[in-house]
């Protein structure tokens, strides 16, 4: 079986719960339109309808047909997005890293500043830490308070933050091609910059 | 007045009383209650001026989680950092705007680090190499 490639992204509920979301979809988006076997899903284990709780949303890209339908969680991702970096202050985000892992975080901080939150088993297993100013990039952050179950998305995917978050794990981990993050985001001129303005330190 | 009011009064006794929020204990400072750590959900930390602040308590009655705390022998007021929220009710009351809300992330400390969100044997296995 080929290998997948997971990714977690961390928001905060129902500020962030539309945006997180964007970015996974988003990513599997663009690597559908590459031809990859993808999934994205949202949580259901966070209760992820309390403001500003830290919530996790999911996605799996892959080369070859992806078996394991009904596991709703990635325990052990490849790539992690934060979309709001005070988050890792209160929570190991990169717990079960895949080594060679990937770390992106929406912050205007320098990514040294921000690896002491890693803890040490987990860094060592990065691969390389990057920061993006992506509220700066794209200040929308569209909130609904419909619930993040069972919720319709009238409006694009991809307009706001989640766009830049989108365009800079693509710049970082290579896991899809930039031409394709920047099709499949409604705002084109985010993704490009979340893409080009990264910040990237590499560990190993 | 208290006479007046008293066949409106229902005496609770002491073991029926039901404890904050009707469900749960106030929470107690040093996270002894992991599951229901919200202090890592704090995106704005509320910072008393104590020089602006006139001990009104409006902050103590406003704070949802029971965290705004009376220290000092009940003459300041303080901050309970493992389960605030950072929801800014105590900031939203305050008459004097004596509370401050500032970046969480420009603090060096202040929120229990959590290994995982609901950390349960049965799940701790699932990250395992
Ligand atoms: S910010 Fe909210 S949770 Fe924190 S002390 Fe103020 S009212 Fe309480
Ligand atoms: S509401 Fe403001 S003035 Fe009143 S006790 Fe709290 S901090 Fe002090």
């Amino acid at each position: 079986m080929a290998k997948t490639t997971e990714v977690t992204v961390w928001a905060t509920g129902v500020v962030q719960d539309k945006e997180g979301r964007d970015v996974c979809l988003v990513l599997t988006e663009a690597a559908f339109n590459e031809g990859k076997f993808t999934q994205a899903f949202d949580n259901y284990v966070d209760l992820p309808d309390r403001i500003n709780v830290q919530v996790r949303k999911y996605a799996r890209i892959s080369d070859a047909e992806i078996e394991n339908k009904f596991e709703y969680e990635n325990h052990r991702p490849n790539i992690v997005g934060v979309c709001e970096a005070t988050i890792m202050k209160g929570i190991n985000v990169c717990k079960g890293l895949q080594d060679g892992g990937y770390l992106i975080i929406n912050s205007t901080k320098k990514p040294e500043d921000l690896l002491k939150y890693v803890p040490e088993k987990e860094k060592k297993r990065l691969k390389a830490i990057a920061c993006v100013d992506a509220l700066g990039i794209a200040p929308e952050q569209l909130i609904d308070y419909s619930g993040a179950e069972g919720a319709e998305d009238v409006s694009a995917i991809g307009l706001g933050l989640g766009s830049a978050m989108a365009g800079a794990i693509a710049a970082v981990s290579g896991i899809v091609k930039k031409e394709s993050v920047l099709g499949a985001a409604a705002n084109r001129t985010s993704a490009k910059r979340g893409y080009d303005e990264v910040k990237i330190k590499v560990l190993k | 007045m208290k006479e007046r009011y008293k066949k409106y009064t229902v005496e609770i006794p002491e073991e029926m009383a039901l404890p904050f929020a009707g469900i749960v204990e106030a929470p107690k400072v040093n996270g002894e209650q992991p599951m229901m750590l919200t202090g890592g959900w704090r995106i704005y930390r509320p910072v008393v001026d104590h020089d602006k602040c006139v001990m009104c308590k409006s902050c103590v009655l406003a704070c949802p989680d029971a965290t705004v705390l009376l220290v000092d022998g009940g003459q300041k007021i303080g901050f309970n950092l493992d389960y605030c929220k950072g929801c800014g009710l105590c900031t939203w009351v305050c008459p004097v705007n004596a509370i401050d809300r500032v970046p969480e992330i420009d603090f060096e400390d202040g929120v229990p680090f959590q290994d995982a969100l609901f950390l349960l044997p049965h799940v701790e296995a699932l990250y395992a190499d």
